[in-house]
Parts: C-alpha cells; structure tokens; sequence
C-alpha cells in the first residue's frame, strides 16, 4: 500500500477534498484542515496500516509531513 | 448603575413543528403536532416509541462537511436559530461592537450524542481511539461556545445548564447582563438535542415519558388533560436577540416585546417532584420584579409537560399567585418537550403570540380533569384577542424554575 495514495485517498473522503488539491507540499491550513482534524487522519491511516502511533507531540505542516510519519512508523513496525 | 430597558429584538427557532418563527407559530395555532412515530434504526429496542424530532433540517446547508463533522446536532441547532435571530433582528456584526455582545445558552444534556457515539465505538465496536473531536463535541458549553466562534462575539459566554428550564434562565440572566450596563446585546435562549438510544432509555426508567395514544400517536402528549400520561421527549432550539431599549429604539429595530420580569427560584423539595410552593415563589419573583399585578397578564405558556403531577402542581401555583381568569396553554402538546431548549422555544411562540395577538393551544385535551380547572385554551387557538403582557413558565428535575414576563411596547 502506498502511504501517499492512501492517505491522499482517506483526505479526500473525509473532506469532500478533488485528489489534485492534496499534493505532498499542500499545507493542512491551505486545505482548511483543522490541527485536530489530522489526528483524525492519522488514527484513519494507523487503523488502514496497523501500525500505532505514540501519543507524542508531532509537528505536522504538510501532507509529507505527514507521509514521512507514517513511513517511519511503518518501517519501524514492519507494516 | 443605570437600570437599563430591556428590548427582544430577533428571534431564531428550529422546532418539531417548523424551522422559522412565522411557520413555528402558524402550526402551533392550527394545533399542528409535531409528535410522531419513531424511525431510527433502535426503535424496536424501546418500550416508547414516540418523540418529537426536527424535520427538513440538513447539517450541510448550513455548514461544509468537515465542520458539520466536528459539530455535535445540539450545536448545528444553535449556531442556526442564532443565524435566524441575528438575521432577524437586522443586525450587521461587521459594524457591531462585539466586546459588548454576549451569548448565553441553556442546554440539559449538551453533545449527548457524540458521548454516545463514543461510548458505542469504545465498548461496543472495541474501538483502541475516539474521535479527537470527541470532547469538543460533547462538552455541555460547545453550542455556546460554537456560536461566538461562528459571529465572532467576544462578550461573556456561559452556558446553564438547569435542565427543563435552562434556557428560561439563560434569557433571564442575559437580560441581567444588559440591565445593568455590562452588555448592550446579547443572543440568548437553549438548543437540545437527545434523542439517542442512551438518553432516551434512562427517560424511559424514569417513567415519565407519554405512551403512545393508539389512535393518533400525535397526539400522545395531553397536557391537563384528564387522559394524559406523561411527557414527550423532543429537540430543537430557540436563539433570541436581547438588545438595550435606547439601542434598539434609536436603530429603529423592529421590537417584538421589553422583557420586563425575570424569577427563579429553587424548590428544595425533592430532586424530581414539583411543589406548588416553588413554582409560585418564581412567578411571584417575576411579577414583583416586572412591577405588575398578576391581572395584568394576558397569558400564561406554562410549563405544562403533560405528567400528572407536573400539572396538578403547576395549576395549583398559578390559581395561587395569577387567580382563574387568565388564559393559559401548553404548547409543549404539539412540539413536544424541547428540555434545555423548551423556555426558549416557548418565550419564541410567546413574542409571536404578542406580535399575531393570537393566542396558541393546549391541544388533545379532551378528558377534563377536575383537578386542573383553568383556561387552558382547549384544541383551538385564539385569534384577535388582546396579548400584551405574557409570562413563560419553566421547571425543572433539580428545582430550578425559570419564569419571565414581557410587555407589548407601544
């Protein structure tokens, strides 16, 4: 499963959002996504790859951010 | 400090029997119920299957999909009646002075469905998270909250929470705010919205709720009526504009009724019975207040739930402070009990009453009962009839009562 397309993919059903606005430099303020609407989507993406994600403080900007995040964790869990 | 004039200058409902004002108090006088048969998916797991819910009303014409979201029912019916009573009211916020504009907002049970959805992803789907949303949305001050985000008023924002008559007091209070000088607006009034399995299963074990009448489960709720069961549990809001009579005098408002007396009291008797002495100490409280005899009201929107003790009792107090001869009605018989919203919605069917100069019913009441022997306004409202002063009655489990009095201007 590709990180990118699958969190493109849950962004964009859960915010009514066009596939082309969420590109990895797309900042979650430029898609007038709330701060607490990306753990939202981070506790979508944990459940889609089975990972766990910690419960520390993450500085998230951007889509990447937020792929680099998930990649980690991936690899760190081996999903 | 000054004691200022207060004027009600907007109103905003959302209601099981119409979604603006105008439509609101239109079915009300044509004893329009908006009580029916349930149809959510958990209705056969209930034992009464009645309820009064908000009908033509859809989250996304009012927000974007990803606020609705983060927005439990009870605040999208706030931050819209608000919507309706600012509109109403012709206020432009751009212009306003919005440090001196405040909210206040009654509600029983807040977010009650975001608990409840919680609490089904947690034990029941066994869910590891909840939504992050999820304390935001249920938290009791979200809807008041919510609405000065929405507007962007920046005056005192509390929430009361004295269930049946929270929003009697929340518009109390606001008129407080204004009166003496640390407001010059503000939006006040309730929004409730419990009709989930949960809720509505701990109001079934507390055997107050209506059954269902076989012929015409519409007519389930009878208010002083010889027949009447109990209460109908129902959701909604109502917002009101409260603005500084100089204010809204020299703007040339539109001015529906001055508010002119405000009473509450607690009954410290028991955490559910009523008591004749408690509900009349509050409408002594707003008289005294309004500075008037209780003959000078045209009428009385009781508080009228519909169970057998509320009624007697609230009877009793009424004959006790305001005599026999005044007009009074339930209109709790067509919309249902709106809880932290009911003053507020019933205050809303008031100042239309004031504005139509028609008088709206007690409806299926049709077995008397000996025991509630005033005018109730039987089954057919009352059209040209002279309605200037009126007093709203809200109770409460708790004790806390609610009563206010406004007055025609002009």
């Amino acid at each position: 499963m590709d990180t990118f397309e699958t969190l493109r993919e849950i962004i964009a059903t859960k915010f009514d959002k066009p596939l082309d606005e969420i590109t990895p430099d797309a900042t979650f303020e430029s898609l007038e996504i709330d701060s607490l609407d990306t753990f939202d989507i981070i506790f979508d993406a944990e459940e889609k790859f089975g990972i766990k994600v910690p419960n520390d403080e993450v500085d998230i900007k951007t889509v990447s951010d937020v792929v680099a995040l998930l990649d980690r964790l991936r690899a760190a869990q081996g999903k | 400090m000054t004691v200022r004039r207060v004027a009600v200058t907007g109103l905003g409902v959302l209601s099981p029997v119409g979604n603006d004002p105008k439509t609101f108090f239109a079915n009300l006088m044509a004893g329009k119920s908006g009580i029916k048969r349930m149809e959510t998916d958990f209705v056969d797991s209930l034992d009464f299957k009645i309820a009064a819910y908000i009908n033509d009303y859809e989250p996304l014409d009012h927000f974007v999909k990803n606020k609705a979201a983060t927005m439990d029912r009870v605040t999208q019916f706030a931050v819209s009646a608000s919507q309706q009573a600012i509109n109403d009211a012709g206020l432009n916020l751009e212009t306003e002075d919005l440090e001196r504009f405040g909210v206040y907002l009654g509600t029983g049970m807040g977010g009650a469905a975001s608990i409840e959805e919680g609490y089904v992803r947690l034990y029941k789907e066994q869910a590891r998270r909840l939504k992050p949303f999820t304390v935001l949305m249920a938290m009791n001050n979200a809807a008041s909250a919510q609405v000065a985000l929405d507007f962007g008023i920046t005056g005192p924002d509390l929430t009361f929470c004295t269930a049946c008559s929270s929003s009697s007091v929340a518009i109390g209070e606001a008129v407080r705010q204004i009166r003496h000088g640390y407001t010059d607006v503000m939006l006040a009034g309730g929004s409730e919205a419990l009709l989930t399995f949960g809720t509505i299963k701990a109001w079934e074990a507390l055997r107050t709720l209506a059954d269902e009448d076989e012929v015409n489960p519409s007519a389930s709720c009878k208010p002083f009526s010889g027949n009447r069961s109990g209460l109908v549990l129902g959701e909604g809001a109502g917002m009101v504009i409260l603005e500084d009579m100089d204010r809204a005098i020299a703007r040339g408002a539109k001015i529906y009724a001055e508010v002119i007396g405000y009473g509450s009291s607690n009954d410290s008797t028991h955490i559910t019975q009523p008591s004749v002495e408690g509900q009349s100490r509050a409408m002594r409280k707003a008289l005294a207040e309004a500075n008037i005899s209780a003959d000078q009201l045209d009428y009385i929107n009781a508080h009228g739930t519909g169970t057998k003790l509320n009624d007697i009792t609230e009877t009793n107090a009424i004959k006790q402070v305001c005599g026999n001869k005044i007009p009074v009605s339930s209109t709790k018989s067509m919309h249902g009990h709106l809880m932290g919203a009911a003053g507020a919605v019933e205050f809303v069917a008031c100042m239309m009453a004031i504005q139509e100069q028609a008088l709206p019913p007690t409806a299926h009441l049709v077995v008397p009962d000996p025991e509630c022997d005033l005018d109730y306004v039987p089954n057919i409202g009352r059209k040209n009839v002279k309605v200037e002063t009126i007093m709203s009655n809200s109770f409460a489990f708790g004790g806390t009562s609610g009563v206010l009095i406004a007055k025609k201007v002009g």
